[in-house]
């Protein structure tokens, strides 16, 4: 069934366009720190804080922005010409179906980030001061900007699932980016609700506030969020009639 | 034996009702045309036989077995076509078919087998949304046909197809019948194919059933009821005029 999806995605750009993010990301972070670094370095707080969350914001958004696109394309080509039609007559499960299209895009978006975050390392190793640079804080941070991502990519997915015109998806993907630039820096917790801030929570906040360490509330909504999207989407599929 | 049957297959749109407690009885190995006016219910009908949609009302059996608890297994041995081609634009015919023939677990070789079967294999490296209507057609009747299903349940398979491939379509479907004991369920609007093709057939109209039965049996049927039964196109037209006037008389009292 992986095989069968990943054959689908032929000449969709979707595999390139993930990894070109993580390529554009990872040349933003070099770049950004070879013409910023004495500034970056000279904020108040510690050399690994500045590298984690000082970049993050724009890798946020490139993610973010790969993210609703993917998941757009991925079912628009199954509605395009009624190939959905055809599934839904073949002997397999739509459900899976829904659930190997959401990991497709979730592994593409992990070697994404992997891509960024090997720049990273190599500017905590050559440009961050003697001794500063911990493998261990990059990894759990690296590991968490993944999982905060995955509400938004859930919930694209469910909404991309449900709506045919691809149009419509990419601007509901729109209105929630804009969504996020506009309540991210609350403090309400009921911003977390919406999947846009989670992925661009650690990004936005002044420099003296940031941390390296994950924020266990934003974690564990993001799971919780994360589980609950799928879990709808999966459901919405198998209910969805695709005539 | 009938290897399809619907019991009281009813379909409801709120106040609309698009097929209306319909029995039929499909025997294993015939060809039984599905004919009726636009909207008649025709493709509604084969959606629910599909799963594609879902019967408000009634049931029906497909081999002995029931949707939903053998879906998978009912669909593995039906090959189909709905109302238009269906398939991704983005990959070329045979890659196409190989996701079929992959969902199928059939041999690589099922995919050569349907393209040359449907006349397509000079044009099976173009993608599929660069292909004519026609081409579209024969590929959504390749991807029908692909691994020889025991069952074959076309929608106006033969639409968009120039007199020469409607006659190669008819031709196949025929051989496919005879070859394969494939019991296949076509609807068209051309009834002198479905004449020359099928063995029984069921007219709807207004998603009521007004026949079934054979060929033979129609003609009978047309000659006590007075219609003229000298072309299928007459009686079929016959008896949709006399429905539709019952039901006008019926909707002024």
């Amino acid at each position: 069934m992986l095989g069968l999806e990943l054959k689908k995605l032929k000449r969709t750009g979707i595999i390139p366009a993930m990894l070109l993010v993580g390529i554009l990301g990872a040349l933003y972070a070099l770049a950004n720190f070879a013409v910023r670094k004495d500034t970056l370095l000279s904020l108040p707080v510690p050399p690994m804080v500045v590298l984690l969350t000082q970049l993050y914001a724009m890798i946020a958004v490139l993610n973010l922005f790969v993210i609703i696109v993917a998941n757009c394309i991925i079912y628009n080509i199954e509605y395009q010409y009624d190939a959905a039609k055809k599934m839904a007559s073949m002997p397999i499960s739509i459900v899976k179906m829904y659930l190997f299209k959401f990991i497709i895009i979730s592994v593409l978006l992990f070697f994404a980030m992997l891509i960024q975050n090997t720049a990273l390392v190599y500017i905590g190793i050559n440009e961050l001061p003697p001794n500063s640079f911990d493998m261990r804080t990059l990894i759990i941070f690296a590991s968490y900007s993944f999982v905060i991502a995955l509400p938004v990519h859930a919930f694209m997915l469910l909404i991309s699932s449900q709506t045919s015109n691809m149009w419509m998806t990419l601007g509901i993907g729109i209105a929630g980016f804009f969504s996020a630039l506009a309540t991210a820096m609350s403090n309400s917790p009921l911003c977390l609700l919406n999947p846009f801030v989670l992925i661009m929570k650690p990004g936005i906040t002044s420099a003296e506030l940031a941390s390296s360490s994950p924020d266990r509330t934003v974690m564990i909504v993001s799971i919780v969020m994360a589980v609950i999207f799928l879990a709808a989407g999966a459901m919405g599929a198998k209910i969805k009639k695709y005539k | 034996m009938n290897i399809i049957e619907t019991n009281h297959l009813t379909k409801k749109y709120k106040n609309f009702i698009a097929v209306d407690s319909v029995d039929l009885h499909i025997r294993k190995g015939n060809i039984y045309g599905f004919l009726g006016p636009n909207g008649a219910g025709k493709s509604t009908t084969m959606k629910m036989l599909l799963g594609l949609t879902a019967p408000s009302n009634g049931i029906f059996h497909i081999n002995q077995k029931t949707f939903p608890a053998d879906r998978e297994e009912i669909l593995r041995g039906i090959g189909s076509f709905i109302e238009s081609p269906s398939f991704y634009g983005n990959l070329t015919g045979q890659e196409n078919l190989e996701i079929i023939q992959s969902v199928l677990g059939l041999k690589k070789s099922s995919v050569k087998d349907a393209l040359e079967l449907v006349g397509l294999t000079d044009c099976k490296d173009r993608l599929a949304k660069k292909y004519s209507l026609g081409m579209k057609q024969r590929l959504g009747l390749a991807s029908a046909l692909l691994g020889n299903p025991p069952i074959l349940i076309l929608d106006e398979p033969t639409n968009g197809l120039d007199p020469a491939g409607i006659h190669e379509i008819r031709t196949l479907i025929k051989s496919l019948s005879e070859m394969y004991d494939c019991t296949i369920l076509i609807s068209s609007h051309m009834l002198s194919e479905i004449e020359l093709m099928a063995n029984d057939i069921g007219i709807l109209n207004h998603g009521k059933l007004l026949f079934e039965g054979s060929l033979q049996g129609l003609q009978g049927y047309a000659e006590k009821k007075g219609f003229s039964s000298v072309h299928l196109e007459n009686t079929f037209l016959a008896m949709i005029d006399e429905d539709n006037a019952l039901r006008k008389r019926s909707a002024i009292k």
